[in-house]
Parts: C-alpha cells; sequence; structure tokens
C-alpha cells in the first residue's frame, strides 16, 4: 500500500546505501518509571529498530499493528508519515524544535496520542524479536506460518495482555488504576517484550504450549521474564536513570558522572526498579503493595523452593528467573568490582552501566542460544540448565570470567541443577556418544539441511539407534542454520533439526508401551497422547554432534506427565486462544 | 422414637439444570425425618411445563405429609446461593413453590458460613475478625452486581459474540443474580444454622441415629492454613475481580466518549479492510476474557457449597453442592477425610461438570468399580446437557469423559433419563445392613434404584 503520497515522487532522493537501522521514539520502561525519583521527567529514549518502509498502522515486514478497540469498537487511525517527501525514514514523534525527550509537555502529548502507543509497541516487538535474530544468526518466523504478527495496542479494556497464537496477534488491554487514570500495558517495555518473547517462543518451540509437566508451562513465563529483564539493560538511560547521580569529577577536562559503591551491593541492586518487572501495572492493581508484577531476583532460594511446586505458571516461572536474575547480579558485581575507584570509593556510572548491558547481551545472547539445545517437547528446567550452559561453551570453551560455573552455582541453590543423565561434569550436554553406529550412506548431506524430508530419511534409516519409535508418528518439525563465530574467529556453520513423536492410545494400553502401570485412579478407556522428540544438531561435516530427546518410550516421564495432567484436570487441550490470558488474568488478581 | 433409621430414601427431583433432593429417613417404628437438599434450576427441560417447579414442591409436600397431614420438613440445606440451587425457594403471594416449602415449617435451615448475616458471623467464630469476612460478604453482593452486568453485556452483545460466549455470560449472569426472595425466604422460613468444616451443625437431636459431619466450605481462619505462597492473592481477588469485570464493561457502556478523544477514529461497522481480520478476533477475545472473569467469579460461589457427609447404618451419603477443588482442598487433608472411603452414595458434585469431582476425592471412594462389584457405588447426577459449556470446546456440563467415568465405576442415575412425565429417581438404601454387619458380617445389597412415575 502506498501511503505517502510523496514518496515515489520524481523528487525523491534515494539513498544508494540505505541504512540498516533507523530510529523510533519509545517510553523506556514504562510511565511509571521517573528520572532522577518519582518527581522526575518519564524516560523516553530514541531506539534502532530495523529500517523498512512502513504502511500505514504502522505495519512493517514482521509486525502489523491494528489499532482496534473491541471495548470502544472502534479503530484509532494512524496517520503518521514515517517518511518525508524525500524517502528519508522519520521519526514521527521525535522531538521537534527546541523540545527535547525530557520536555514534560512532549512527553504528555505522546502519552494522549493513540499513535504514539502504536509504534512504541512496535518498536520494543521489533527490537525483541532482532535480539534473537541476532543471537541465533538466523531469521526467526513466527509460528502461525504467517510473516506478520498482529499487536492490538489498545485491545480492550481489562488489565490483561497476551499472545494469541490463533488469532496471530499480541493483545495489549488497559485498565483504570486505582486512582483512576488509564494504565495501558502497551506502554510498558517489560509486558511488550515479555510477550514479543512468547511468540518468538511459540516459533521456535511450537510443542512447548502443549499440556505437558508443570515446568514446561512455566517455562513459557520464565523464559519471556528473561528476555524482558535482560532487554531493559540495552537502555542505558534506564539503567543510570534507577541508580541515580552521586556528584561528578572532571578527569581530562571530560566530566564524569559517579554513582555511589553502597548502591552496586548485590541487595541494592536486587532491591533497585531495575529487577522489578511491569511496576507501572502492578502499582496501579493495588494501589502500590506489590510494587511490581513480578520481583523474581528478590527471591530466596527456600522461597524458590517450595514455589518451585505451586500450581501457578507465573509462580513456578519466577523461580526460574529468579536463578537467572541472581547469577546476572552476581556476575554484574564481579565486573564492577575490577573497575576503578573514584575519591570516595564511587564509582563512574556510565562504565557501570555500560557492564551491566554488555554482561545483560552476553546472557541475553546465551539463554537465546540454549534454546537450540532443549528437546522439543516436555521441557523441564534441568534441562534448559544444560542447554545454557552447552550454548555458552559451544561459544566459549574455556570458561575463563566463570560464567558458567556462577549461573549452575546460582540455579542449583534454586534446586534447579542439570539433569543426571545426558550431562558431562560440568553440566553441559555430552557430545552424541554413538557417533560409529549410525549409517551416513544413505543420506545426502547438503539435502539434509534444507529438505525435512531427507532429514526424516536420515532419521528413520538410524531410528534404532537414535530410539526414535517405531509404532508413534514421527515427523521432523523443522531444519535451521546455525552460523557463529567459533573459539577460533572463524565462522561455524551447523544445522539444527528438530522432530517429534506422538503416540495416541488408551490408558489401558499404559503398560504394554510404557511398561508402567497407568496412572491411579485413571480408567482403562481414557484417551491420552503422549509426546517425545529430540533435538538434533549437525556439525559442519554432516555429523551429529548432539542428540538431545526426550524419547517417546521412557516410562517414568510419561507416567509422571499423564499423573500430572489427569490429576490437575489438564489432559484436554486448553483454549489456545487464552492459553496466556487466563494465566495472565489469575497474575493480576483477577 | 428408634434411635436409628432402618432405610434412606432418596428422591433425585427433574428440575432440568439444577439441584433438588429429597432425602427420607425411615425408623423402625414407621417414623420419618425429611431433609430437603437444595431446590433450583436455571433451565428445563423444553418437554416439561413451567409450572414444573410448583409440581416439584407439591410432590414435596405430599411426599413430607403422606402419613400425617401436619408433618414438618425437618431440615432444609440450601447448598449456597446460585439460583440453580436455591430459585425453587423464591415465594410469589403465596402460591409459588417457595411457599409451598415454606408451609412445611422446615424445623432448621443449613445454610454457608458466607450467608450469615454479619452479626451471626462473630457467634460462630468461624472466622477471626469481622473485616475480612465482612470484606467476602461484601464482595459476594458486589458480585450479584457484576452478574446483573454480564447478563445486560451479553444481550447488548449477542450479535458480536461469539455465540457460546454469549450464551455462557447470560447463563451464568442469571445463576449468579441475586434472589432475593428465595434468600429472605431461606433466612425466614425457619431457624437458620450457618455451617463450616468440622462445625456441629446441630441435627443431633432432629436426625437421631445420623452422623452429619459438614466437610465445607472452609472459614477464612482453616482455608489460611493451608494456602500457599501468595496467599494474599485470593483474598485480593474478592476485591479485584468485580472491579475489573465492571470496569471492562462500563468502558463498554460509556463507549460513544472516545479514550482519544479528538484523535481520528473510525466505528466498527466502517473499518478499513486492514483492520476487519483482527476486528473480529479481538471482539471474541475481548468476550472470552470477560467471561473468564465471570467464570471465577462463577467458581468462588460454587465454593461456598456447604459439603455434606451423612452416615447411617453403615451407609455414607455425599452431598457436595457445587464444591469445587478450592472448597474440596481443606478437607481432604483433614481428619474427615478417611471417612470419603466408605461413600455408598455420591451426589455428583456440579451437574457433572469436571472441576467438581476432584480426583483427591474421587480416589478415596473405594466402593467404586466395575459391573458386579460388591456394594457398588451410587452416583446420582441432576444435570442438562445443552445449558452449560460446549461439546467442541470439552467445556460441557455434564463433561462426558467425567459421565462415562461415573458410568464404568458406579450405578449412575440422572435426572437426564427421566421422561417427561416422571417426576423423579428413587434410591432406596436399606440401612439395617450396616447394623447387622456389625454383628454378623453379610455381603450388603446394593442400593436398588427404581424410577417412580409422577403424582
Amino acid at each position: 500500500m502506498v501511503f505517502h503520497p510523496g514518496r515515489w515522487s520524481s523528487n525523491a532522493v534515494i539513498d544508494p546505501i540505505p541504512a540498516p537501522t533507523r530510529k523510533l521514539t519509545i517510553v523506556a520502561k514504562d510511565p511509571g518509571f521517573r528520572l532522577g525519583g518519582p518527581g522526575g521527567p518519564m524516560a523516553f529514549v530514541q531506539v534502532s529498530v530495523p529500517a523498512e518502509i512502513l504502511a500505514r498502522g504502522p505495519t512493517g515486514y514482521r509486525i502489523k499493528v491494528v489499532d482496534y478497540n473491541a471495548t470502544e469498537q472502534r479503530v484509532y487511525v494512524n496517520d503518521q508519515a514515517y517518511e518525508s517527501p524525500t524517502g528519508e525514514l522519520i521519526d514521527p514523534f521525535a522531538p521537534t524544535g527546541n523540545e527535547t525527550l525530557l520536555d514534560r509537555a512532549y512527553q504528555a502529548r505522546l502519552l494522549a496520542n493513540p499513535n504514539f502507543h502504536a509504534q512504541n509497541a512496535y518498536a520494543i516487538a521489533m527490537r525483541t524479536l532482532g535480539a534473537f535474530e541476532r543471537a541465533l544468526g538466523r531469521r526467526v518466523s513466527w509460528s502461525t506460518g504467517g510473516h506478520q504478527l498482529h499487536i492490538a495496542p489498545h485491545a480492550f479494556a481489562q488489565a490483561n495482555a497476551f499472545y494469541s497464537e490463533p488469532d496471530r496477534a499480541l493483545m495489549f488491554g488497559y485498565f483504570r488504576s486505582t486512582r483512576g487514570e488509564h494504565v495501558f500495558t502497551s506502554l510498558s517495555h517489560d509486558i511488550v517484550a515479555h510477550e514479543t518473547t512468547h511468540a518468538i517462543l511459540d516459533g521456535l518451540r511450537s510443542r512447548f504450549t502443549e499440556p505437558s509437566g508443570p515446568d514446561q508451562a512455566a517455562f513459557h513465563e520464565g523464559f519471556a521474564d528473561i528476555v524482558a529483564l535482560l532487554s531493559i539493560f540495552s537502555l542505558p538511560e534506564v539503567v543510570a536513570g534507577a541508580f541515580g547521580k552521586d556528584g561528578a569529577t572532571a578527569v581530562k577536562g571530560k566530566t564524569i558522572t559517579l554513582v555511589a559503591a553502597r548502591k552496586l551491593a548485590p541487595a541494592s541492586i536486587k532491591k533497585s526498579i531495575l529487577l522489578g518487572m511491569a511496576k507501572e501495572v502492578g502499582q496501579a492493581l493495588d494501589a502500590g503493595e506489590r510494587k511490581a508484577l513480578r520481583r523474581s531476583v528478590e527471591i530466596t532460594p527456600d522461597e524458590g523452593a517450595r514455589m518451585r511446586q505451586a500450581d501457578d505458571e507465573h509462580d513456578r516461572g519466577e523461580v526460574f528467573a529468579a536463578a537467572m536474575m541472581n547469577a546476572f547480579v552476581d556476575l554484574w558485581v564481579d565486573r564492577i568490582a575490577d573497575l576503578g575507584k573514584f575519591k570516595g570509593g564511587n564509582y563512574n556510572l556510565a562504565s557501570v552501566v555500560e557492564e551491566g548491558a554488555r554482561l545483560a547481551g552476553q546472557l541475553l545472547n546465551m539463554a537465546i542460544r540454549a534454546l537450540d539445545y532443549c528437546p522439543p517437547t516436555d521441557i523441564n528446567f534441568e534441562q534448559y540448565v544444560a542447554a545454557l550452559l552447552t550454548a555458552d561453551r559451544e561459544v566459549v570453551p574455556n570458561d575463563d570470567r566463570g560464567y558458567r560455573v556462577k549461573i549452575k552455582e546460582s540455579f542449583a541453590a534454586y534446586g534447579i541443577g542439570p539433569p543426571g543423565v545426558g550431562c558431562d561434569e560440568d553440566g553441559c550436554w555430552k557430545r552424541y556418544p554413538y557417533q560409529g553406529k549410525l549409517a551416513y550412506a544413505r543420506s545426502n548431506y547438503a539435502a539434509m539441511t534444507r529438505s525435512r524430508d531427507e532429514l526424516f530419511r536420515f532419521l528413520w534409516e538410524n531410528r534404532d539407534t537414535l530410539n526414535i519409535c517405531e509404532e508413534a508418528y514421527s515427523e521432523v518439525l523443522s531444519i535451521d542454520p546455525s552460523s557463529r563465530v567459533g573459539p577460533d574467529g572463524i565462522a561455524l556453520h551447523e544445522t539444527v533439526c528438530q522432530y517429534v513423536e506422538r503416540l495416541d492410545f488408551f490408558s489401558a494400553e499404559f503398560k504394554h508401551h510404557f511398561d508402567v502401570e497407568r496412572p491411579d485412579g485413571m480408567n482403562s478407556r481414557t484417551p491420552l497422547t503422549a509426546y517425545g522428540g529430540g533435538v538434533v544438531i549437525l556439525d559442519q561435516y554432516g555429523q551429529v554432534k548432539y542428540h538431545i530427546a526426550n524419547p517417546l518410550k521412557d516410562g517414568e516421564r510419561q507416567r509422571e506427565r499423564m499423573t500430572y495432567l489427569f490429576d490437575a484436570g489438564l489432559l484436554d487441550p486448553a483454549d489456545q486462544r487464552l492459553r496466556f490470558g487466563l494465566t495472565h488474568q489469575n497474575r493480576m488478581g483477577a | 422414637m428408634s434411635t436409628a433409621p432402618v432405610s434412606a430414601t432418596l428422591f433425585s427431583y427433574q428440575v432440568g439444570f439444577g439441584d433438588c433432593f429429597l432425602l427420607r429417613f425411615t425408623y423402625a417404628g414407621g417414623e420419618r425425618r425429611h431433609m430437603l437438599i437444595d431446590f433450583g434450576t436455571t433451565g428445563l427441560r423444553a418437554d416439561l411445563e413451567r409450572s414444573q417447579m410448583l409440581k416439584v414442591a407439591q410432590d414435596i409436600e405430599g411426599k413430607v405429609r403422606d402419613l400425617d397431614p401436619e408433618a414438618r420438613l425437618d431440615v432444609v440445606v440450601a447448598t449456597h446461593r446460585h439460583a440453580d440451587h436455591i430459585s425453587g425457594f423464591a415465594t410469589k403471594d403465596g402460591k409459588g413453590s417457595g411457599d409451598v416449602i415454606r408451609n412445611l415449617k422446615p424445623r432448621i435451615v443449613l445454610q454457608p458460613w458466607t450467608e450469615a448475616p454479619e452479626a451471626e458471623i462473630d457467634s460462630l467464630g468461624p472466622v477471626s475478625a469481622g473485616g475480612r469476612a465482612l470484606t467476602r460478604l461484601n464482595s459476594l453482593k458486589a458480585m450479584q452486581l457484576v452478574a446483573g452486568k454480564a447478563l445486560a453485556y451479553a444481550k447488548a452483545n449477542a450479535k458480536s459474540l461469539p455465540k457460546g460466549v454469549a450464551d455462557q455470560l447470560a447463563f451464568i449472569g442469571q445463576d449468579n443474580l441475586s434472589n432475593m426472595s428465595a434468600v429472605l425466604n431461606l433466612q425466614s422460613m425457619g431457624p437458620n444454622v450457618y455451617v463450616y468444616h468440622g462445625c456441629d451443625a446441630g441435627l443431633g437431636a432432629i436426625l437421631p441415629g445420623i452422623q452429619v459431619d459438614v466437610l465445607g466450605p472452609p472459614t477464612l481462619r482453616q482455608t489460611d492454613t493451608i494456602r500457599k505462597q501468595r496467599s494474599r492473592d485470593k483474598d485480593e481477588f474478592w476485591n479485584l475481580a468485580p472491579q475489573r469485570f465492571s470496569d471492562a464493561v462500563d468502558e463498554f457502556a460509556s463507549a460513544d466518549s472516545s479514550l482519544f478523544p479528538g484523535f481520528k477514529s473510525v466505528k466498527k461497522g466502517r473499518l478499513y479492510t486492514e483492520h476487519r481480520w483482527l476486528a473480529q478476533r479481538l471482539d471474541e477475545a475481548n468476550g472470552e476474557m470477560l467471561l473468564g472473569l465471570v467464570r471465577a467469579l462463577d467458581n468462588q460461589m460454587n465454593n461456598t457449597s456447604v459439603i455434606l457427609l451423612l452416615r447411617a447404618g453403615g451407609k455414607t451419603l455425599l452431598f457436595p453442592g457445587d464444591a469445587q477443588i478450592e472448597n474440596w482442598q481443606y478437607a481432604l487433608q483433614s481428619k474427615l477425610a478417611d471417612r470419603l472411603a466408605d461413600v455408598d452414595l455420591y451426589k455428583v458434585g456440579h451437574h457433572g461438570s469436571t472441576n467438581a469431582t476432584p480426583q483427591g476425592m474421587w480416589k478415596r471412594f473405594s466402593k467404586k468399580g466395575g459391573v458386579g462389584t460388591t456394594n457398588r457405588l451410587t452416583s446420582v447426577l441432576s444435570t442438562m446437557h445443552g445449558k452449560h459449556g460446549k461439546d467442541e470446546k470439552n467445556t460441557e456440563v455434564p463433561r462426558r469423559t467425567l459421565v462415562s467415568e461415573l458410568k464404568a465405576q458406579s450405578n449412575l442415575l440422572s435426572t437426564e433419563s427421566l421422561a417427561a412425565n416422571v417426576m423423579c429417581h428413587i434410591v432406596e438404601i436399606d440401612l439395617r445392613a450396616g447394623v447387622a454387619k456389625a454383628t454378623a458380617p453379610r455381603r450388603r445389597k446394593p442400593a436398588a434404584a427404581t424410577p417412580l412415575p409422577a403424582q
């Protein structure tokens, strides 16, 4: 659709080397976050997003914003110009004239404009997607098969926001705070990043939304929290603003802003607003008592161990996020300790923030790349820890900075250790041990990296060795290239393949298939579906480097899963539209 | 009068989507005691006359007074406030079904403690301070306000909401609406006792030889003892959920004033092409979310249900109202839970919805089993398919998988199987077997069940 009438006008100047990114204004964190304390201005920033010619909405190649409000049953029309008459990509909400990003009148004007809310959600979603694509070195698809994910920034007057796979959409609600003011979830960086991560994760691991053990649903929540929390650190204004300034000093004619050492102790950082999720939304829901919807990092290991048993997916997910964020804080404090101090024991604020951003970026990359090393079905926290450590080892074989040790310790403190089977002493997945038993003769490596059928042929030929069940219906879900720079500085190309197995049966056949009794109390005619599957990672020579699987024929796991689903009344698949919506609704207290 | 009943007879009435059970205990001398457990409906079968509830009331009157025209109804139990459990108690100028029951001069009326007027809560002592209990009670009132709004919203948006969503919003709204006439009648038709887990229901003198255990609902203090992490959330729920729903539908009510006044917008009928695909889905999602809020409130009300366990002559009868897992949770970890192993007759919870027959309870029933099982469990289900939930979404009530399990593991009697001219199922239970068993063990006779023509 030609949106701006001047785009193709004869006087348009087309830049022969188009810039890969453009700047767009967003609210950093949320409108509840104030620079320099409660009376300060909100933090508005201009961030980089992929450059593209946007259609009305804005609508780009991965995101389509439709600003329809179901409560009012109306669309807010977006007529913003994202290009100048001469074809330059512009930010329609950039400060104009003498305005700055911190001017209160300017900020108020943007917050009152629904088109700005639309831009805010678009930009944060694109940045979140970008973080995944950078970490994985490839394009990441939505699970729907489509190319564009819808975003409804004012979907309904409800205190909820969620990803709906059947609607190919992120839906962001709004509600009135206890003071009667409207609170928009689409203006919360944490919430937009969290929901976008649900959609991305569904694209990468589509079976993680199937009924499974309690960890799998919690993993979706915990992982989305981790991505949202770590991605905040890519906005230095937010991190610096949260610390505040403790004086300044001049070095070689340059002014350096300082931060007091006492603010950088682990306990202080944990209490900091940095690690609270969705602060404004949480405060608005119950008059400030809760402060933030999730404050994972404040959860102690003992508390975490109790929450690990919780029914609530967010509670369990918080334990998972708590372990990761505590590792982040410890590592950050270590790095800060290496920085030079100024008079009075203060630190250079910019350096502290930069170290945090760099560390957060590394952990975020590690967390995302770990997905390639996760089994495609029935994930549990233990397996993810092994995947996390493995992903890092592949890039940094020597753990000189002690990242992996610290991460492993942090998860262990919350009762989450690597699985007992399939891991080495460092907690990483073992390389595939039966290389010599695999038959490659009838497989074409080049075709295997492109064709699901060819790859399936390889799996099927080796089904005995790979422990793939003949009775089940198996299929290759995806074949993805994985490119990164190896430890020797040379580009490394591997192939990540997911396959799943599915077996439909009646509970009377439980013993026959799995050699264990069916769950107590389950009648013999209950129809059941068991899943299994694995990830096969082919190295640059086409050889199986890793086979990370939850095989279907694992009686103990299948019985445990079925018992949990049966006891929790979850054997029937949940409504996919509200799969995330209802858990979020419960979390919102309503 | 004998000290123990020799038989029990359960009349399971046809009230469409609702509950109505008359339980008769007969003593050796021919004396009788009658207990009415719930009397309500939210929808009758199409082949029944609208006067069905009055007919049921008259049938109950006939059964209570067929031997003695002055006989009184001994006990009325209103398990919880939902219309499908109490609507029959509504009065109508002395001629309503509730008037007929009132005229039977109940000796005692049992209701959950949540129904107690404020002054009487402290006298029972189930809660620590009036504040929190009052919050709960006020929230119940707020919920009824929500019910009215849900009903209005469903009607106003019948075209834009998915049909199932609109129907369910209307159904739950209707079920939760305050039925003031029935509530007042229950409060005044006889002495009220407001019960909670483990309390003495005060039926010892009225029902001699019958042990009555109240398994639920738990009080707030009891509930607190089993709450895990984030126990505050449940209390917050009572304040937040009605408020959230009101906000959502009140925003709709003022829809003509745009959220962003002065900005260009177009109403639904004039949407641009690129908006329509998602707009329809957002309408549906909004409706489903509203339904989720209302359903959560509805579940909370179900969880105020009285759960009664009656034991006489070695037989155990369980009447759990519509209690769901949150209500059952306290009972299942209490000492009383062991008594569930002996249940001979189970009134299926919540008209056969899955969430009211929790596994933790069902697993304890030792007398369930296939056809031929000695002393096989009898299940009594009062329900009507098509009123609540949808088959294709696996939310239908009664839930097919549960009905299948009940059929396989017990003698199931469902009011759905009653012909239009049959008023109720009758279950005869011989209570002498238990006594005999105590002195000379022998095989107990399974509970018999025969339909009785309408009178």
